[in-house]
């Protein structure tokens, strides 16, 4: 019988030695206990970076234990993200990462469930689910990695591309109106979201930790440039500009307020809103309590 | 007074008349005298209205195979709709009718006027007695069960336990006057007419065996509770819907958790993320919510997961006939999706049948680490048969067995490891040094993606190979008829069966040269009986419920020979008549 043996390429575990030193005083800060071996598959110079670097410390520092971990994703550079944490990954089908995440939570209450993935894999193909895991209040951090558009297949527009952008598929610009993913997430009465870029991945390291601690399903959107398929919309020269903090004095428990930021066309890097309910497990605790009574 | 093996009684009333509810009470009434039941009412797919409902009940003192077509005995709750049944009777049915109708019903529109010679008519004041019993006509049903145990010779005694099991919830006030009710028509029948018996059941012997009354939703909702469901989600979509509205009542007691997600995409999702962690979990649906399934289902098998999908099937393509039957999902139960992409798929013949097979399915899912259909159909989800609470009692789990990897320190886990039976040791989140990334893409036994021809062969390959243990290990097909060459070798699958069976033991076709062959387990197919049968038989024909032969295909592919197929769209159950009359024709 013909047994494949793991060879070295994308994805493979290569850690040559030049690599190795060089990361070697990172090890020593932790920062790789929650990495892989596998190197990341994004372009020198993507956004994701800055979002991992920022997630890693998050994890680190609340110390999630690797093995109760569970990193789930679609389809999309970001979705490759299950392979480079050193946990459990399901790296699924393209729109469907909150469905199968809902599902790991729920059958398993005790794992630590992040998903993750894109604009179009979040917000284009599956949108849907949006609305319904936000409902049941699943406790998971969904991390969108939105750079406005298709990346793994090269540059196409995605939901949230401004109108009028020239890409492969719209090459006399798009005739749509890009969604707004934060107002969107509010009106369907999200429990935690928040807003970040993925220059800064000191703030999202403590925006993450917010969420991570969150009983309830978190939302955080990240804009991050496409530095190979996008240099109109979103490059990291005009980052700085378009993020801000969180105005002082915002209420997060405030959801009008909260859809006030979102519509104000600035762009903000923090939480813009958060309450306290019970998430789906004490629910059905709830419920469980009932049905045997 | 005839005697005989089984009685036909059907309740035809208007949508909340009560008929669907008497033949339940009928139902088990019959149960507890120790008869055999099968029960498949049919009613519109609308809710209320003036739509027909139908209840359809056969009772026997031997195992039925069917619900049988012909009505011995037609009880009129509403004349109209009780017309339009009269085709579906025997030429000496007895004919259950209110004498004394509301002078609103015109004269041609009144059921008693169509008796024909060599029926009985049994005309009963069922508005007034029900009135006198209850003070109003809405336990004309219950009247109707009396003068039906009077002109069948049953035991009152047991229609009125089983009014007390049917409203035991309700007052003790409702048990009395429906008990009354049904005494008012018994003894109607019994003072006013000469011979009030219209045929007799050949006895049975009452016993003590706890009976339960379910259909096939119910059965494999129950087998999926004992199994140790931890999770169910669903979408409602007719015929499946029960299964859910039963686990919604009984999952939560046992500290499971039943979620009506937004489709049957993310109830497929659902199912996979747990089956992902170790956990048994399941969804039901019909072939609409299946064709949304695929994606997911492939990547189960891609990604090597464990899930258990009941496709309950009813009239397609497309949102097709939801409250009628029909076996037309197979093709998509067997290769809907991309790819290579192969998966287990289990069709029940019956109600034991479905709870005996879900609870194999979470077995078989789980040892080789792949979706399982289950295949059911309106008529099977829907029928109620009695169910000897022994076969419930009595599955023995273990048939299968899940392989579960152990951490060998230095080594990294290889998740996907290329075995000689296919089959990998599995992990899941939580347990430690066996950490690891699954995927939908082509994979290296570690899990990462690759995509290279040797690689993708080997995993290919492996996938399966899983499932030859399967078709060595799995019960082979039931077969019937004389040993030695056949002149017909008759196949079927899923709840055709019976019909198939009653059509080999009546009386035109038995002791002729006719066998059948029902196989269980439709993906992977077991290809060696199945030769061995069509190598022993001179022709070929199988019965399905489709209009282009989906299993007769698939036999024909496996055993190289040409099959006739008596496939047929009629919109319910396949009828013993036209099966016998088909084999009668293939023999002349």
């Amino acid at each position: 019988m013909n047994t494949p043996k793991d060879k070295p390429h994308n994805t493979e575990p290569v850690l040559n030695k030049r690599v190795a030193s060089g990361l070697s005083h990172v090890n020593s800060d932790g920062l790789l206990n929650y990495r892989s071996h596998a190197l990341p598959t994004w372009c020198p110079g993507c956004g994701y970076y800055g979002i991992t670097h920022g997630l890693t410390q998050a994890m680190n520092t609340l110390n999630i234990p690797n093995e109760n971990l569970v990193v789930v994703s679609g389809i999309g550079c970001a979705g490759r993200m299950p392979f480079f944490v050193n946990g459990y990954g399901f790296h699924s089908i393209h729109g469907r990462a909150l469905p199968i995440a809902s599902g790991v939570k729920m059958a398993s209450p005790e794992l630590t469930v992040l998903c993750v993935g894109g604009d179009g894999d979040g917000f284009g193909i599956g949108g849907g689910h949006i609305a319904h895991v936000i409902r049941r209040n699943v406790d998971l951090t969904y991390i969108v990695f939105d750079n406005s558009i298709y990346g793994l297949t090269k540059g196409q527009a995605s939901p949230t591309t401004p109108k009028g952008q020239v890409t492969s598929t719209s090459p006399f610009g798009t005739a749509e109106d890009p969604i707004n993913p934060a107002l969107i997430s509010l009106a369907y009465n999200v429990s935690f979201l928040a807003t970040g870029y993925a220059g800064d991945p000191d703030i999202l390291n403590t925006i993450f930790q917010k969420a991570l601690a969150h009983r309830g399903f978190s939302m955080i959107i990240v804009t991050t440039p496409c530095i190979t398929f996008d240099h109109v919309n979103v490059t990291w020269n005009d980052f700085r500009d378009r993020f801000e903090p969180i105005p002082s004095g915002h209420n997060t428990g405030d959801i009008a307020a909260a859809m006030q930021l979102a519509i104000s066309g600035k762009n903000y890097n923090g939480v813009l809103y958060q309450d306290d309910r019970p998430d789906w497990e004490t629910r059905q605790k709830a419920i469980r309590k009932k049905s045997s009574g | 007074m005839k005697q005989t093996d089984s009685l036909v009684i059907k309740i035809c009333g208007s949508a909340g008349d009560g008929a669907i509810s008497a033949v339940e009470i009928l139902n088990r009434a019959c149960a507890l005298m120790g008869f055999h039941i099968m029960n498949f009412d049919s009613y519109p797919a609308e809710i209320r209205g003036f739509g027909k409902s139908v209840g359809h009940t056969r009772i026997s003192r031997t195992p039925l195979l069917t619900p049988g077509r012909y009505a011995d005995c037609l009880v009129a709750l509403n004349d109209m709709h009780a017309i339009t049944e009269l085709k579906r009777i025997k030429p000496d049915a007895a004919l259950v009718y209110d004498s004394r109708p509301p002078d609103y019903i015109e004269e041609d529109c009144a059921v008693a006027g169509f008796i024909e010679p060599g029926m009985s008519g049994y005309g009963v004041p069922l508005r007034e007695l029900s009135a006198q019993a209850v003070k109003s006509a809405r336990s004309r049903n219950i009247v109707a069960l009396g003068a039906i145990a009077a002109m069948y010779n049953l035991d009152p005694e047991a229609f009125i336990e089983a009014i007390n099991i049917r409203f035991a919830r309700k007052s003790a006030v409702v048990r009395e006057i429906n008990s009354a009710a049904l005494k008012m028509g018994y003894e109607y029948i019994r003072n006013h007419r000469e011979r009030p018996v219209h045929k007799t059941l050949l006895a049975v012997k009452r016993h003590d065996r706890p009976i339960r009354i379910v259909n096939g939703n119910e059965a494999a909702a129950i087998g999926a509770l004992d199994a140790g469901l931890t999770l169910y989600a669903g979408y409602p979509i007719t015929p499946a819907t029960k299964i859910m509205e039963y686990l919604a009542k009984k999952l939560p007691p046992k500290n499971g958790t039943v979620v009506q997600t937004e489709d049957e995409i993310a109830a497929i999702g659902h199912v996979v993320g747990a089956g992902y962690t170790g956990k048994r979990a399941m969804t039901a649906t019909s072939g609409p919510g299946l064709c949304l399934m695929t994606e997911m289902l492939n990547l189960a098998v891609q990604a090597e997961i464990a899930c258990v999908v009941i496709n309950s099937m009813r009239g397609g393509p497309s949102t097709g006939l939801p409250t009628k039957t029909e076996q037309a999902d197979l093709n998509l139960a067997l290769y809907g999706g991309s790819g290579d992409s192969p998966r287990v798929v289990l069709a029940p013949a019956n109600v034991p049948e479905c709870y005996i097979m879900t609870r194999r399915a979470f077995e078989i899912a789980e040892a080789f680490q792949t979706p399982v259909i289950l295949l059911l159909d309106f008529f099977l989800s829907n029928r109620f048969e009695d169910v000897d609470e022994t076969v419930l009692e009595t599955f023995e789990p273990g048939m299968f067995k899940r392989l579960t990897a152990e951490p060998v320190s230095g080594k990294p886990f290889e998740r996907f490891r290329v075995t000689d039976n296919g089959v990998s040791p599995a992990a899941f989140p939580g347990m430690p040094g066996l950490k690891h990334a699954i995927t939908g893409l082509e994979h290296t036994p570690r899990g990462f993606p690759n995509y290279e021809g040797d690689n993708h062969r080997a995993m290919t390959e492996k996938r399966r190979r899983k499932f030859i243990e399967l078709q060595n290990a799995w019960p082979h097909p039931d077969v019937t008829g004389p040993k030695g060459q056949l002149s017909i070798g008759v196949l079927s699958w899923g709840s055709s069966i019976g019909a198939v069976r009653e059509a080999l033991a009546s009386p035109e076709l038995k002791g002729l040269s006719i066998g059948g062959c029902f196989p269980r387990l439709l993906q992977p197919l077991q290809t060696e009986p199945l030769k061995l049968f069509a190598n022993r038989c001179d022709r070929l024909v199988v019965v399905e419920l489709n209009s282009s032969g989906q299993l007769a295909g698939l036999i024909e592919q496996t055993t190289h020979k040409k099959a006739m197929r008596l496939a047929d769209v009629p919109a319910e159950p396949p009828a013993v008549e036209q099966i016998v009359r088909y084999l009668t024709g293939v023999l002349k």
